[in-house]
């Protein structure tokens, strides 16, 4: 059992993180290059972070890149670790990960149908929240929701007492 | 029901039937859903009035949309309320239907449900609070009486109207005739 500062020490030494900080009380942040991602999630599984509790998305629009973040847990050093790694906005395209964890299939489809990133290897890319959806993902920072929202539905108009 | 005792005496006595057993189906679409709870169970116990919950659509009256109601829902609550029969009864529950509440500019969340489904009754409040509801069912029931719950009536005539805006917002609904 490790606590966050020598599992700090633990990544440092095994891994090769461009970041790694202990964010709070059994919470650990740690950035990959996004190539040394599946090997880095793979060496991690076996180091008892072995549960996939969920993969999120955040979307720096500043500067043109989609971060993916994968949250682990060990059920023996009881420390939340989440993995991130940032790709290019454009292209918005990375591997899956399924081989590792089956329900990232799931998680995987979901990104898809909120911010449009692709994922190799994952041919299932139906849509899994959205329905009949044709526009820009809409968790997109570019994604202008107003105008959308105007011109899909009315506003109900109110007529005041007279 | 024959024609020649539409609007008689006869519907008279059928409304007056009707009021006092009315059973809602328990689908719950938004967090509204959990104020039901309380309203048919012990504590407020809204079998007093004649209402009781109900399992299944085909054996319901009334359907109550529990505040938000995303576009995805929307089409599961068309499929439901056309499977009920006649008469048959909507009830707008919480802001959120009215005019899409603290959803009021979401992508995903239907503004007005009046637009697609024809509403008898709305409960204003986030949420309404089950003294609330009740107010609302007698308020139903007295709308029924007189005659004036006639949602599932204008639901076949200005079909049309409902048909329409429920494709712009959802694209094709497939029906079984």
């Amino acid at each position: 059992m490790r606590n966050e500062k020598e599992l700090i020490e633990f990544i440092k030494e095994k891994l090769n993180p461009l970041k790694i900080n202990k964010l709070r009380k059994n919470n650990v942040v740690v950035q990959l290059n996004n190539s040394e991602l599946v090997s880095g999630l793979n060496f991690l599984k076996s180091q008892s972070y072995s549960h996939l509790a969920t993969i999120s998305c955040v979307d720096w629009i500043e500067d043109n890149e989609f971060e993916l973040v994968y949250h682990l847990f060990s059920y023996q050093d009881k420390i939340n670790l989440s993995v991130k790694t940032r790709i290019d906005r454009e292209k918005s395209k990375f591997v899956t990960i399924k081989n590792l964890w089956k329900v990232a299939s799931y998680y995987e489809r979901d990104i898809h149908d909120f911010f449009g990133v692709e994922f190799e290897g994952n041919d299932n890319m139906e849509e899994l929240i959205l329905e009949n959806w044709n526009e820009l993902p809409p968790m997109r920072k570019d994604f202008k929701t107003r105008e959308y929202v105007d011109q899909k539905f009315d506003w109900r108009q109110y007529h005041g007492q007279e | 029901m024959k024609e020649k005792y539409k609007n008689s005496k006869w519907q008279e006595v059928i409304n007056w039937a009707q009021k006092r057993s009315l059973f809602m189906l328990h689908y719950c679409t938004g967090c509204g859903a959990i104020e039901l709870p309380p309203t048919m169970t012990s504590r407020y116990d809204m079998s007093r009035f004649g209402i009781g919950p109900a399992a299944t659509p085909r054996q319901a009256d009334i359907l109550i949309i529990t505040g938000y109601l995303s576009t995805k829902t929307l089409r599961r609550v068309i499929y439901t309320y056309e499977q009920m029969q006649d008469p048959k009864y909507v009830l707008g529950f919480g802001s959120c239907t009215i005019n899409g509440g603290m959803y009021w500019d979401s992508y995903n969340t239907v503004k007005q449900l009046d637009k697609y489904l024809p509403v008898d009754l709305y409960i204003a409040g986030c949420m309404p609070r089950p003294e609330a509801i009740l107010e609302g069912f007698l308020e139903l029931k007295n709308k029924i009486e007189v005659g004036d719950a006639d949602g599932y009536k204008r639901y076949k005539t200005d079909y049309e109207y409902y048909k329409s805006n429920q494709e712009n917002v959802l694209g094709e609904v497939k029906r079984r005739q």
